[in-house]
């Protein structure tokens, strides 16, 4: 799955190896967002070996944060089964809000191994 | 003299400083059409990205509780608000909202707000986490997790349900500096 970043969406790239977003998420249909990225996580996604999640949001509402919940529990159950999963939560330096969110997100998760990675400059798929 | 009101409008929105004010019917579709300009309205009054990212991040949420619940409608079924940005007085700025909802949900905003003004933000973390956890609460089409977000961003936020002859009115303000 490749996805280019809307004004409200981010750059989405999921192969069997890696799951990569970068950019905004407070997308105007949050289910219509959501379903064919976890139905693709579904069926790329494998049951062993390793897999990498690598994340850069600038901006996520509310709505979006009960995706990025079902997103992290999806990998903490493929990773409790048996995955190799390494999650890296990009944040801008400074950025306390998305910082605050990794930290919550990373607490919960207990097979995946996660990351909180300070970052210097906006990177591409940046839709501001 | 026959724009004195045209006039007066534009003395009190400069009096105010205000940067973005819409009126009318609401719906993401237009939440996208101002997106750009309401962020680059912050950018410009505003150099700490964080600051203009929590003012933003206020305006998105309560922008969508408009299109959510706003009790009163357009004939196309968008919910129809004001919501509004302003700079105050310390350079700060203020979130202001307001729509009509419905009666039967007046108590229980109420009550959702008035517990939320005196949590303090360690407090409001783990409120918000608790949420995402356990899913949203019965007529919430979000997660629920939305004034949790709002009270999060602002330093202090005020609210007040009002009584018109249409039925309730809810104001909102919130401040970020």
């Amino acid at each position: 799955m490749e996805q280019a970043a809307t004004q409200r969406t981010p750059l989405i790239e999921i192969n069997e190896a890696r799951c990569r977003m970068v950019g905004e998420c407070y997308p105007e249909n949050i289910q219509e967002f959501s379903a064919p990225v976890m139905s693709t996580l579904r069926s790329v996604v494998p049951d062993a070996g390793s897999f990498t999640v690598d994340l850069e949001l600038f901006y996520f509402n509310s709505s979006s944060a009960k995706f990025f919940f079902d997103f992290f529990e999806f990998f903490e159950e493929k990773a409790a089964a048996g995955l190799a999963v390494k999650v890296n939560w990009n944040y801008r330096e400074d950025d306390d809000t998305m910082l605050e969110a990794g930290e919550d997100f990373g607490e919960d998760l207990e097979s995946c191994v996660f990351e909180l990675i300070e970052v210097q400059a906006p990177s591409e798929g940046d839709a501001q | 003299m026959i724009n004195d009101e045209t006039l007066e409008l534009h003395k009190f929105m400069q009096a105010r400083r205000t940067l973005f004010c819409y009126s009318g019917p609401l719906s993401e579709d237009l939440l996208t059409q101002i997106s750009n300009p309401v962020r680059q309205q912050l950018s410009e009054s505003e150099s700490d990205e964080g600051v203009a990212k929590r003012v933003f991040g206020v305006f998105v949420e309560q922008a969508q509780n408009i299109i959510r619940y706003a009790n009163l409608r357009a004939d196309t079924g968008e919910g129809v608000g004001t919501i509004a940005i302003s700079v105050t007085e310390d350079d700060g700025f203020l979130i202001e909202a307001v729509n009509a909802i419905d009666s039967d949900k007046r108590t229980a905003l109420e009550s959702t707000l008035l517990e939320l003004s005196m949590k303090d933000a360690k407090e409001l973390r783990k409120m918000y986490k608790e949420r995402l956890r356990s899913g949203p609460p019965e007529g919430s089409q979000g997660a629920g997790l939305g004034f949790i977000e709002m009270a999060r961003r602002v330093q202090r936020f005020e609210f007040e349900i009002a009584d018109t002859e249409n039925g309730p009115v809810f104001v909102y303000r919130g401040y970020v500096s």
